[in-house]
């Protein structure tokens, strides 16, 4: 390959495209309720993981997060991710029942490390959520997502979420990030 | 005995406390659960006067450790002081008024007030401010004008506790045998470590609603029907026909599943290695085996796998963690949820502790998702200008149960899914809103029934 600063670019601008045609498809299939098709994106060794954020003085910033392994609002793998959704279509689910309205803006996305095999992509989100006739909820935050290489293209690895919230101002999070 | 007030909206006319809860009939008023007049006299009445949870002290490991809480809505900074003391402080400088702590939590040697400079100790004493000479020209009593503490801060097996009124009674005497055997229910687990990360999220729901919803295992098949459905958690554990109430002074309770005699017998003849089939409480009751356990708990305690409540607002669930309900509002409540472990627990124990901590509860628990949508209707339910008229049916098994006595003292009813918990929870709430002072509460407080309940 050649290594002109136009080639360098061009590299970057696919990685960065094929990053943003994952997203943005992720994103459809979740606001299109089409949730089994999103199962099919995740590997099998899925992480999914959201920690409690929390208010700190500046110089304590480093107890913003929960650690791995600890407190945290998700902490998923490919089965509680897939039970996540079941959930959904047995009857009884009142959170999503009737279904809520979802609507997922991906922005800023960066592809931060890349190899043959992966892509770490950061991107910031808005999670806009309409329920029943005046209900809604309003979630922003980055996310830290492995894609990786898979037969059939990307599949997600990896996705670590940073909610801006301390105290989550929703009644639950029945919905996916 | 009653009290009239005007309702906060001006629309209703009066409300009479006396009436909001019909002791003969089992029915709710439900402008209990949207009135603003009567959202702050709980917090000066309720709130203002009894022992609020506030941590524990394994979350305050040295000097200078604080923990953010709230009494009612008050906030307050909870802080382990150099003598190892710990205080519980209003968060609000005495000079303007602004709060002089706004992390959740960390460390620190005082407390600074943003605004001009006052400086704090860790036991909320006035150290200095700027311009103490040349402006206050020495003029400024500092030992008057410190951080307002709490009345009275007092443990209960590590289990941190402040009250604003003076006049409470000891914390041992107002959690009394049921609220102890509540957090001793977590305490006879060891020696517990609280784990860093408390879920926090709001639901548009009164706290009483909440709290209410504990003493529920009639909900649990509908409202968290998903949840059987996919095997997250077993029916025969969920709602298992023979529950145990135990009802305390002031309004604590503990409601429930729990061992009959005979299942206690069963059991025990069962892990000596007698034939038997495998039960619903095989799990839990093999937690209290140890004789030290069962002491601590008592002959009826030990068969209690119930949800405690602390009145007013703290629920010790049975996955190792404790849910505080902090009102904010009458239409609003935050649930806090406290995680906790015994220390030196296996890593397969403490793996499998916080994936139940993680998943169950909080925001987006497999089963705590669906109690919100419930809880804010039901909040919903009593804000019309005539639904809040209608009355709310808390009736079953009122009239059909009887209350067992033991020679341990601990008197319980056994019987089926009930409402004797809710039942308590409104009828001690309406002592303490009738009530004038501590010791008014103290003199004409409901006692634990007795005989048929």
């Amino acid at each position: 390959m050649s290594s002109s600063p136009e080639a360098a670019i061009t590299q970057r601008m696919l990685r960065k495209f094929e990053a943003e045609e994952f997203l943005f498809h992720e994103a459809a299939l979740l606001d299109g309720r089409r949730f089994d098709e999103w199962l099919s994106l995740l590997t099998d060794d899925i992480h999914y993981w959201m920690p409690i954020r929390r208010t700190t003085q500046a110089r304590e910033v480093a107890l913003e997060f929960t650690a791995p392994g600890g407190m945290a609002f998700f902490d998923d793998d490919k089965g509680t991710l897939t039970l996540r959704v079941q959930r959904l279509s047995v009857g009884r689910a009142w959170a999503e029942d009737p279904p809520s309205r979802t609507r997922r803006l991906i922005t800023n996305v960066c592809v931060v490390e890349a190899d043959d095999h992966s892509l770490t992509v950061q991107s910031n989100f808005h999670l806009h959520r309409s329920r029943l006739n005046s209900e809604e909820d309003t979630w922003f935050g980055r996310r830290e997502d492995v894609l990786r290489r898979a037969e059939g293209g990307l599949k997600l690895a990896r996705r670590h979420i940073f909610l801006d919230q301390t105290v989550i101002l929703a009644q639950n999070m029945s919905c996916l990030f | 005995m009653s009290e009239t007030l005007i309702s906060g909206s001006g629309q209703q006319g009066a409300i009479d406390i006396s009436a909001c809860y019909n002791r003969e009939t089992g029915v709710v008023d439900r402008r209990i659960f949207a009135d603003e007049t009567i959202y702050r006299m709980e917090l000066a009445k309720i709130f203002g006067r009894a022992w609020n949870f506030m941590c524990h002290e394994s979350q305050l490991p040295h000097p200078g450790s604080f923990f953010m809480n709230y009494i009612g809505e008050d906030e307050v900074i909870v802080v382990r002081d150099r003598a190892q003391k710990i205080n519980v402080l209003i968060n609000s400088c005495p000079h303007r008024g602004n709060t002089v702590c706004r992390a959740e939590l960390g460390t620190t040697n005082s407390f600074f007030c943003s605004y001009h400079g006052w400086n704090f100790d860790l036991d909320g004493s006035l150290v200095g401010m700027p311009g103490e000479e040349p402006f206050y020209r020495n003029g400024l009593q500092k030992s008057a004008w410190g951080l307002t503490p709490a009345a009275r801060v007092e443990s209960y097996r590590g289990f941190v506790f402040a009250t604003l009124d003076a006049a409470a009674p000891a914390l041992v005497d107002y959690l009394g045998w049921v609220g102890r055997l509540g957090i001793d229910f977590m305490a006879s687990q060891g020696d517990l470590e609280f784990l860093d990360g408390v879920h926090k999220n709001r639901i548009k729901c009164n706290w009483k609603i909440a709290v209410d919803n504990l003493y529920d295992w009639y909900h649990v098949k509908v409202s968290h029907g998903t949840a059987l459905k996919l095997g997250i958690v077993q029916e025969e554990y969920m709602s298992p026909m023979s529950q145990m109430v135990m009802l305390g002074e002031y309004g604590h309770g503990i409601g429930g599943p729990g061992l009959t005699e005979a299942d206690q017998v069963d059991f025990d003849a069962r892990m000596a290695g007698a034939a038997g089939t495998a039960r619903w409480f095989d799990g839990p009751a093999s937690a209290r085996r140890d004789p030290a356990i069962r002491a601590q708990l008592g002959p009826v305690g030990t068969r209690s796998f119930g949800h405690p409540n602390i009145f007013p607002n703290l629920w010790v669930a049975n996955t190792q963690q404790l849910c505080l309900r902090i009102p904010r509002g009458p239409y609003e409540t935050e649930l806090w949820w406290f995680n906790y472990l015994p220390k030196g627990c296996s890593a397969a124990d403490r793996r499998r502790a916080v994936f139940a901590q993680n998943h169950m509860f909080g925001p987006a628990g497999f089963l705590e998702q669906d109690d919100g949508e419930n809880w804010s209707h039901s909040t919903r339910g009593a804000k019309g200008t005539f639904g809040r008229t209608l009355p709310l049916n808390f009736s079953m098994g009122k009239g059909q149960d009887k209350v067992s006595n033991d020679p341990s003292g601990q008197s319980r009813i056994e019987t089926v899914v009930n409402e004797h918990g809710q039942r308590w929870t409104y009828q001690s709430w309406q002592d303490w809103m009738q009530a004038d002072s501590w010791p008014d509460l103290m003199a004409r407080h409901s006692m634990p029934p007795q005989g048929s309940v």
